[in-house]
């Protein structure tokens, strides 16, 4: 307590030290005069009386200083100083300055956006009541490592049965409604849950309450902050009111906070019913006495004082026992747990390695505008040579010099970091503008948050530290000799490769491998771009509608579909308009095994084949061509099924055999093949060309109801966009209640399928050229400060008869060496480096011959622009000048 | 800077709390005139190291000065306790004491092994 009075006390005297060293001067002035006048009553001269006085004072000089030390905190004080000269020094080199700053900036920026991805997708916990404790529940089959849902009796069953939770719960991730209130009709999405799911994942409502135990089948709903703020004006009596979601009247009981939208962070769910009444939103849910269909997501909360290991052991033991007693379901059965709201594990190997391939690249952006900055530094402690000598010679320590010039790089860290944190806030803004193809609402929003700023702060001091470090030993060493005589004092003598001339080859060998990864990117967007999808991506547009959650009936849904196609196509300027459930490259969809009647029914006879459900005229809207047999056209709603395939389940199914008239059998029916049509990427761009099969929409809506509602597909004579407000009104002159959604052109629609390389190609070309900037900037003031230092060599030189011609040539030849040497180290590490790319590459080997052939002479032509102005300026040395210098 | 003067600090601080409590107010250079005279002139002082103490005592409150005038009329700046110091003689004259003993102890002879 009193050691932090007197701390407080030296701060204060940091701040106020003229008055107080004012005043001690006064009292050791009135000591001394007290002793002097002792001194002259005991006999002595004046003169004699004060001598004595300050000799046994110890000096007045020698007090006041001891005094000072006392008063405030030496070390903050030359601490403080040395910030402050550091500054002035910075600023006085304000090109150099800004370029060191700028790098590190550049290097941070790029770290910290990705991190912030990091953060937001790996590190932050699920927006519930303590996450430590709250795992989510898969089962996995055989040993397999990754995992499936839940049935509603294995649920049950561990609900009752496991002793390590104290509360498990279940949900369905995506139940659709529409939902009524002010404006227009919108469709949302929202999850169903058992009715103890609020209080295992103990979320504090922002009004009302969840669910209580026997609301298990009452229609009661809870609210997100969104919704109810959008459509409900944020009414703070909502509670106990009724909202009409699809028809059906719900109970408002409370809610959530603003930040839930879902345990798993990414899905937006906007509102939560019972897992009871689940049937009124959402038809064709599997039974939920069914031990075989799996559907639901289970978390579970850890009961006090289990571990997760505990947990794991009990859930084994309970898998056991589950496996004995229903062996035709469970045998082989297990489970594996993970903190409920990371990412689900069938994405995260994917996930992880694109993080780490971005780490990578991010690492070397920042090692390259790292090795700049250190470059600059020699380049300054060179500069400052005479200054430090005279300072050593003036009794300064080497440690005091050391931490001179470390102040300074940790100033220029602290500054690049800060410019780093505002560079990847537009950054994070930025990619937020990328949309992930789905076709349901996704939140994928980045932000810097308190784990990136820590991380960004650690990063700049870190590297402003590391990078000072070598400078400042280089500084603090000075042959002093030469340097007072203003000769060069770092160079060692017979020392030919000197510490920046490695650095700068280590920054474009790293430059070498990030064209090269760069490269690769740009070459996969451009060859992605090339990939034939196989239909039409113009003079299309896109509009989804769901009537099944405005209460129709599949038999009303089909004609109600029917005479929208019929009024839109009418319309001026419409060439056909077709129904779908959903167009291609969706990112996903449904997908069923399929194979021949008659064939051996084991699982690997099973195709697997992705389904779509069309309307007649479909394929010529979306100009995919028909290949044999017919369009659909003459099925009745109950008749045999028919199907078109492409030619690529010919190939795989049918054995390339003549397709019409076969039957095939896959998700419960057997179809009758009437017609075969090109291929189509179904899914996404990446895809190895995989086999489909067209239903007919009317004889599918009632068995197999499309779940994400059904996509008018228009096509136009022009540009379709200023359609679009022409065709919403067909919609809503039919049924004004139908809410409309997914409204977007098929342009746009496949710039989002796009998503994956584009996202890839920007972020790597982005960082690709951050860090061939920084590059070249290194190489620039490389050349230009080994130009400076052979001034009287070149001036001899050409005093001796060389031509300016031959100098430039020496100068620009010395920064190709560097750079030849650069890319042999760095050519090779990027050629194996490569292969961690290539999941994320489209129609294009890992070893692309295009890019390895051309970087190195790109990286010559860039390196040879970098040299040229050093060796201008050598070449244009007036040598009189030059050897009159110093 | 080494351990030792610390210790002399230490005692430093301790010799001047005891002296102001017994002298009241006093000067810098009559407190280090005092500690000698004490001392029974046994002790070299170096009058400069006062004042580094006296500025510790004061910053950690246990004295507090003011400008004042001498008995000869000079100014002088003058030092006194607080409560805070008055309390800490106490408690370390109590210390002190108890070192001293402990260190009595190793110091007789042993009378019985």
């Amino acid at each position: 307590m009193r050691t932090l009075r007197a701390l407080a006390h030296r701060l204060r005297g940091l701040f106020r030290s003229s008055p107080q060293e004012a005043d001690f001067a006064a009292e050791v002035e009135s000591h001394v005069a007290l002793h002097t006048d002792d001194g002259i009553r005991a006999g002595l001269s004046y003169a004699e009386a004060r001598r004595q006085a300050l000799i046994q004072l110890g000096g007045a000089e020698q007090t006041r200083q001891a005094h000072r030390e006392r008063r405030t905190l030496p070390w903050l004080e030359s601490l403080l100083r040395d910030l402050y000269y550091g500054m002035r020094t910075l600023a006085k080199h304000r090109g150099a300055t800004a370029i060191a700053i700028l790098s590190i900036g550049l290097g941070i920026g790029a770290n910290a956006t990705i991190f912030s991805i990091v953060s937001r997708f790996v590190l932050r916990p699920a927006p519930v009541g303590d996450p430590t404790t709250l795992l989510a529940l898969h089962i996995t089959h055989d040993g397999d490592r990754c995992c499936n849902n839940f049935p509603y009796p294995i649920y049950t069953d561990v609900r009752d049965q496991a002793k390590s939770f104290s509360g498990v719960a279940a949900y369905d991730e995506l139940v659709p409604a529409s939902i009524a209130g002010s404006g227009e009709p919108e469709r949302v999405w929202g999850q169903a849950v058992s009715s103890n799911f609020f209080n295992v994942i103990q979320l504090p409502m922002v009004i009302g309450r969840g669910f209580t135990a026997d609301e298990e089948r009452q229609q009661a709903v809870v609210l997100s902050a969104g919704l109810w703020r959008r459509r409900f004006n944020a009414d703070p009596a909502i509670v106990g009111k009724t909202v009409v979601l699809s028809g059906h009247s719900f109970t408002v009981v409370g809610v959530s906070p603003a930040a839930f939208h879902g345990i798993d962070q990414i899905i937006i769910a906007e509102f939560w019913v019972p897992l009871g009444i689940e049937h009124l939103l959402a038809v064709g849910r599997p039974d939920q006495a069914s031990r075989e269909h799996h559907w639901l997501e289970v978390v579970a909360r850890l009961a006090p004082g289990v571990t997760r290991t505990q947990a794991a052991a009990d859930l084994n033991t309970l898998a056991g026992r589950f496996a004995i007693a229903y062996p035709k379901t469970d045998k082989g059965g297990g489970f594996v747990n993970q903190q409920a709201g990371s990412l689900p594990q069938s994405v995260w190997q994917m996930v992880y390695l694109f993080l780490a391939a971005l780490a990578v690249v991010v690492l070397l952006v920042l090692a390259i505008a790292g090795a700049n900055v250190a470059s600059l530094l020699f380049a300054q402690a060179a500069a400052r040579q005479r200054e430090m000598a005279v300072r050593l010679a003036l009794g300064a320590t080497r440690a005091r010099l050391r931490r001179q010039v470390l102040v300074e790089s940790l100033q220029i860290g602290i500054a690049g970091g800060a410019l780093g944190v505002l560079l990847s806030l537009g950054a994070t803004r930025g990619l937020a503008t990328f949309h992930i193809p789905a076709p349901i609402p996704l939140d994928v929003s980045l932000a810097i948050d308190w784990r990136v700023l820590i991380y960004s702060f650690a990063l700049s001091v870190s590297s402003g530290l590391l990078l000072g470090l070598a400078p400042a030993w280089a500084a603090s060493r000075p042959l002093l000799a030469n340097a007072l005589k203003g000769e060069d004092a770092l160079a060692r003598p017979g020392r030919r490769i000197t510490l920046r001339n490695l650095l700068v080859i280590a920054q474009i060998s790293m430059s070498v491998v990030l064209l090269c990864v760069t490269g690769l990117f740009l070459r996969s967007l451009q060859s992605a771009a090339a990939i034939d999808i196989g239909f039409r991506t113009d003079n299309l547009l896109l509009m989804s509608v769901d009537p099944r959650v405005h209460g129709y009936t599949p038999e009303r849904t089909v004609i109600w579909l029917t005479q929208l196609e019929q009024h839109v196509a009418s319309l001026p300027g419409v060439q056909s308009a077709v129904v779908t459930d959903s167009p291609p490259l969706s990112g996903g969809g449904r997908s069923d095994g399929f194979r021949i009647p008659g064939s051996p029914d084991t699982a690997e006879s099973y195709v697997n084949t992705d389904l779509f459900m069309v309307n007649p005229g479909y394929f010529e809207t979306l100009g995919i061509p028909r290949i044999a047999g017919n369009d659909f056209g003459s099925e009745s709603a109950t008749g045999p099924k028919a199907a078109i395939v492409n030619e690529e389940f010919v190939k795989d199914i049918l054995g390339g055999k003549n397709p019409i008239g076969m039957q095939v059998t896959g998700g419960g029916s057997t179809f009758q093949v009437i017609g075969v049509v090109g291929n189509v990427k179904s899914r996404t761009l990446g895809e190895d060309t995989r086999p489909v099969l067209y239903r007919s929409l009317m004889q599918s809506v009632a068995d197999d109801p499309a779940f994400m509602g059904y996509t008018l597909v228009v096509h136009t004579a022009g540009n379709p966009a200023p359609l679009s407000e022409a065709v919403r009104r067909q919609i809503h002159d039919l049924d004004p209640t139908m809410a409309v959604f997914n409204e977007e052109t098929m342009e746009q629609h496949i710039r989002t399928a796009f998503f994956l390389p584009r996202l890839a190609a920007t972020l790597f070309g982005t960082f690709g050229f951050i860090g061939l900037v920084l590059a070249s900037v290194g190489l620039y003031g490389v050349m230009s400060y080994s130009v400076s230092r052979r001034l009287r060599e070149i001036g001899i030189r050409m005093a001796l008869g060389a031509k300016p011609g031959s100098v430039e040539r020496l100068v620009l030849r010395q920064g190709l060496l560097l750079t030849l040497i650069a890319v042999a180290l760095g050519w090779p590490a990027a050629w194996m480096l490569a292969k961690l790319a290539s999941s994320f590459l489209y129609g294009i080997q890992p070893h692309d011959a295009l890019t390895f052939a051309l970087v190195p002479p790109f990286l010559a032509v860039i390196a040879l622009a970098a040299c040229y102005i050093p060796a201008r300026r050598a070449a244009s040395i007036d040598p009189m000048q030059a050897l009159r210098t110093e | 800077m080494g351990d030792k003067t610390d210790v002399w600090q230490g005692t430093l601080a301790l010799m001047v709390l005891r002296t102001l409590e017994t002298m009241g107010s006093q000067h810098g250079y009559g407190l280090a005139r005092r500690i000698e005279q004490t001392s029974g002139d046994l002790l070299q002082l170096n009058y400069g190291t006062l004042y580094p103490a006296l500025l510790k005592l004061e910053q950690e409150g246990f004295i507090r000065s003011s400008w004042g005038v001498s008995e000869n009329n000079r100014k002088a700046k003058f030092y006194e306790l607080t409560k805070a110091g008055h309390r800490q003689v106490k408690k370390a004259a109590a210390e002190w004491e108890q070192t001293t003993n402990i260190l009595a102890r190793f110091m007789t002879p042993a009378e019985e092994s």
